[in-house]
């Protein structure tokens, strides 16, 4: 026993870690299975009784692909070409012809547009300057700008993306940047095909909203609250209570968590800011609960007229590692819209160090600021972007000429993202769909019972194939397996690995796959013990003279695992991550795991291990 | 438990019958390639696929002259698993502005007025993205095989990495032409190249490596132990020691894909398929392709080698 001491551990330690990343799965289909059981109001309450574990359950739990439990994957292309199109001057069919024959280059490859582009103007022998910048700038400074812009329109893309999903309510929605001009977009358990086309096509919406006076906002705050809670106590009357003469309890700082949910349910999500700003917060988690309160009929009539509750688009703090929201409350009427907008530059103020974002607008637009940021000095102004508050500025002064600067931005990134906004209004990113794939959530159930009776059915032959061709071998080898796929469900809860249903089919053929080398080991221990060897000494040099061959051959498998995950997509690589992970793990119990059990299975002298 | 014991199988005085079976194997399928030719999934094609349950079952000639009259004359029109799960593939994305998807989803509800349809899955994918699929696969193809011709170059000897990756054209070359043979044989049986396909192919090259060093490993260790023996002796004897191990390990996996293949659904079939026959041919080329090519060129080799000195 003492000198397998350190694999023991290590062993135990694989096990214990496997079922530590899997247990807050397990816990989310036990929450699950709960919540289906249980209907209307019941099923809410433990819901609400239960909410923050079964939120981090979630967080924490496997997730599935979108093949296994439906959703939608929609890859956007920005027409990088198409706003080069809109920001040349003095375009003429020469042009025209260039940039004809860039996209049709451009078609096919995962080349950046712009470079595509200025080789054909390069080759062509014409000078950028004729359409872009001034004349007397050189190639490589127009195209430095330019490739400013397309970078920002990727960019901006991205934020307008991830801000309308972030809008729409889709549960761990996965937005990602994919080669020189193409955005991922996953949405599980989305399947409205037209509605996605709109929320990812739809133009972008800027405008700046001047936030409502504190005092009023607090009022709604507090009417909505004691209708809310009226409505709890006594749910029968709630119609007939008139929103004028609903009284406000006091609200008592010293209430406990439940009682504050029971008596101000909803100061119990939006917490409204001490220093009398008008401004609440909302931790992450909540933020839908308060979108679909505040979007009741019954609620919107507790508001003034023009009166609109907000969100910002990003979290404002960070407190015991919760998120928190900022609601805002606006003019619903905005005052300006980001049309007028010409230009946005992040820079940081020589002046005091700190990351500003200056903004200049057209005439016209200049007009109406001078006379709004005049009317309202002292106020704040919210900068929103289809409905979610990316700034809320404070006017110190009236603004005339056009040139705005805005400060009071955290560091140099808060300012670029500023600047990605202010430009929505005046540069589109013109987005395409050029991949969409939908699975229908009754697919995905049926593609999950199959994979899983598939898996269990072939675990259950190969185990009893073991045991029966190598009897007692045959039953820690099947040990080892059981281990293996502990292993490998643990490594991809543990890394938040997605399981697909290729990656399933990789679990499946990793079963097959994995009893290989034990396979070779105990042929090779029957080799050893025909020429006569005890039974340690046929162990030892089957494991021995077994190793070479199954290390060789299980590296050339994995090759060809991470091969196939560098060029697959999606679906793909959740199969070539199983067959990874799967003869990692497999090697590991098939070698390690075996062999402390016959160790200690052959300790005492005389001891007896059938290999069949 | 044993199904073999020691063997003493000739195998190598076979090499030429087999390379003949190979042969002919592969130009069937070359020649089914060529004349029938092989379907490509929307992956790698571009444009609309949808798959859609119809309430009730509906003939698939119907739907047919349905999408014909619309003006899809191209469309593959099949049953995906189940009689009333019917699949629709054209190869346009959008048209004049339109989604296909949209047209072909009113048509079926205009033609089909009292049979509700619910949308079981839908892809559809711009030609740009099928262009680069296509290229990705192929060089994910290529760069595996120059991968494993460099390891096992580098663990035995340059002869063996080239028996192996003859053995893995050999397997892929058969596995391709064995899918344009089969297809449309069955309805229930999909083989349109997908991008799952690829995933198989790789797979296969995988399993067939695998298989290919256990073997090269016993030959490699056999070399040492009997050095009066000759190569032919030799391997054929290296197979033997390795045959029990090889047909139980591919057993156990052939299970395991024939319950994936039978239970798995209709998703991943095809996948199934494909590696069942992977595996097969992966074992048998292991034996008849990698080791007993490493023969042939030795002998030649030798052969040279020897005309260099007597000349």
């Amino acid at each position: 026993m003492k000198k397998n001491r350190t694999k023991i551990i290590i062993i135990l330690a694989a096990i214990g870690l496997s079922l530590y990343f899997l247990y807050p799965t397990y816990q989310d289909y036990q929450y699950t299975t709960t919540l289906n059981e249980l209907t209307g109001a019941d099923s809410v309450a433990f819901f609400e009784e239960h909410e923050d574990k079964i939120r981090s359950a979630r967080l924490q739990r496997m997730k599935l692909g979108l093949d296994l439990q439906g959703g939608m994957r929609v890859v956007l292309e920005v027409d990088i070409l198409r706003l080069l199109e809109e920001l040349a001057e003095n375009k003429d069919d020469q042009f025209e012809q260039l940039l004809a024959a860039a996209r049709t280059e451009v078609a096919g490859t995962d080349e950046a547009a712009l470079d595509v582009f200025a080789r054909r103007f390069q080759d062509a022998g014409i000078r950028l300057s004729r359409y872009y910048g001034s004349i007397r700038d050189t190639d490589e400074q127009i195209l430095r700008n330019l490739r400013r812009d397309a970078d920002g329109a990727i960019d901006r893309a991205i934020q307008i993306v991830r801000n309308r999903v972030d809008q729409y309510g889709v549960a761990e929605p996965g937005i990602q940047r994919m080669g020189a001009r193409r955005i991922i977009v996953e949405l599980p358990g989305v399947t409205n095909e037209e509605e996605v086309r709109q929320l990812l096509q739809g133009t972008a919406m800027l405008e700046f909203k001047l936030l409502r006076e504190p005092d009023i906002v607090l009022n709604v705050i507090e009417r909505i609250d004691s209708y809310l809670a009226q409505e709890r106590q006594d749910p029968e009357t709630v119609d007939d209570i008139d929103p004028d003469t609903l009284d406000t309890p006091e609200f008592d700082p010293e209430l406990t968590e439940e009682d504050l949910r029971q008596q101000h349910p909803f100061l119990y999500y939006v917490r409204p800011d001490q220093e009398g700003s008008g401004m609440s917060y909302v931790a992450e988690h909540h933020r839908e609960r308060v979108r679909e309160i505040v979007n009741r009929p019954e609620v919107r009539e507790l508001m003034p007229s023009n009166f609109q509750f907000v969100f910002s688009a990003n979290h404002h703090f960070i407190s015991e590692g919760t998120e928190y929201y900022v609601l805002y409350s606006v003019y619903e009427t905005p005052e300006l819209t980001g049309g007028v907008i010409t230009d946005a530059q992040a820079t940081i103020d020589p002046q005091y160090n700190q990351p500003i974002v200056t903004m200049s607008m057209n005439s016209e637009g200049s007009r109406e600021w001078a006379r709004i940021t005049g009317a309202n000095i002292g106020r704040q102004i919210a900068i929103v972007l289809d409905e979610a508050v990316f700034s809320a500025p404070v006017v110190r002064s009236r603004i005339t000429g056009g040139r705005s600067q805005i400060e009071g931005m955290a560091n140099i990134e808060e300012a670029r993202l500023l600047e990605i906004i202010l430009k929505a209004g005046a540069l589109p990113a013109p987005v395409a769909i050029v991949e969409q794939r939908t699975v229908g959530p009754s697919l995905g159930e049926d593609s999950v019972r199959r994979g899983l009776y598939s898996m269990i059915l072939a675990l259950g032959l190969t185990i009893m194939f073991m045991i029966v061709y190598y009897s007692t071998a045959g039953s820690i080898a099947d040990l080892a397996l059981l281990f293996n796929i502990l292993f490998i469900l643990g490594v991809l809860a543990g890394f938040q690995a997605t399981l697909t249903l290729p990656g399933i089919a990789g679990i499946i053929l990793t079963i097959g796959m994995a009893v290989d080398a034990n396979v070779l080991i105990f042929e090779r221990i029957r080799e050893e013990q025909v020429t006569g060897k005890t039974l340690r000494a046929a162990i030892d040099s089957g494991y021995s003279k077994a190793f070479s061959a199954i290390f060789d051959a299980n590296i050339t498998t994995f090759m060809v695992g991470v091969i196939l995950y560098n060029f697959g997509t999606g679906p793909i690589q959740g199969f070539a991550l199983t067959l990874m992970i799967g003869i990692v793990a497999s090697l590991f119990s098939a070698i390690v795991i075996t062999r402390v059990v016959f160790d200690s299975l052959t300790e005492r002298k005389g001891a007896k291990v059938s290999f069949g | 438990m044993r199904i073999l014991g020691q063997t003493k199988i000739d195998f190598m005085g076979l090499r030429r019958t087999f390379f003949v079976v190979s042969l002919i194997i592969i130009m069937v399928g070359m020649g089914s390639i060529v004349l029938k030719g092989l379907e490509f999934g929307i992956d790698f094609v571009g444009g609309t696929e949808l798959v859609v349950e119809f309430e009730e079952a509906v003939p698939v000639g119907d739907i047919r002259s349905a999408m014909t009259d619309a003006g899809f004359d191209q469309a593959v029109i099949r049953t995906f698993g189940a009689p009333q799960d019917i699949l629709i593939r054209t190869i346009e994305m959008d048209r004049e502005d339109e989604r296909v998807r949209d047209i072909i989803l009113s048509v079926l509800a205009e033609r089909f007025p009292d049979n509700e349809t619910i949308v079981l899955r839908e892809d559809s994918i711009g030609p740009t993205i099928g262009a680069e699929l296509r290229r990705d696969a192929t060089t994910a193809i290529i760069v595996a095989l120059l991968a494993i011709l460099g390891y096992i170059a580098m663990r035995f000897k340059f002869v063996y990495g080239m028996g192996a990756v003859a053995a893995i054209f050999h397997d892929v070359l058969v596995a391709v032409g064995l899918l344009s043979l089969l297809h449309g044989a069955s309805p229930y049986l999909n083989l349109e190249i997908s991008q799952h396909i690829i995933a198989a192919f790789l797979t296969i090259i995988g399993l067939s490596v695998n298989d290919t060093v256990v073997v090269f490993d016993r030959i490699r260790e056999n070399l040492k132990l009997y050095r009066s023996w000759s190569l032919y002796d030799v391997i054929n004897k290296s197979i033997n020691d390795t045959l029990s191990r090889t047909i139980i390990t591919s057993g156990t996996v052939l299970i395991v894909l024939i319950i994936l293949f039978v239970f798995g659904g209709e998703v991943t079939r095809g996948f199934a398929f494909t590696l069942i026959i992977g595996v097969m041919i992966g074992t048998y080329s292991s034996i008849y392709i990698a080791s007993a090519l490493v023969i042939e060129w030795v002998n030649r080799a030798q052969a040279k080698a020897k005309a260099a000195k007597v000349s």
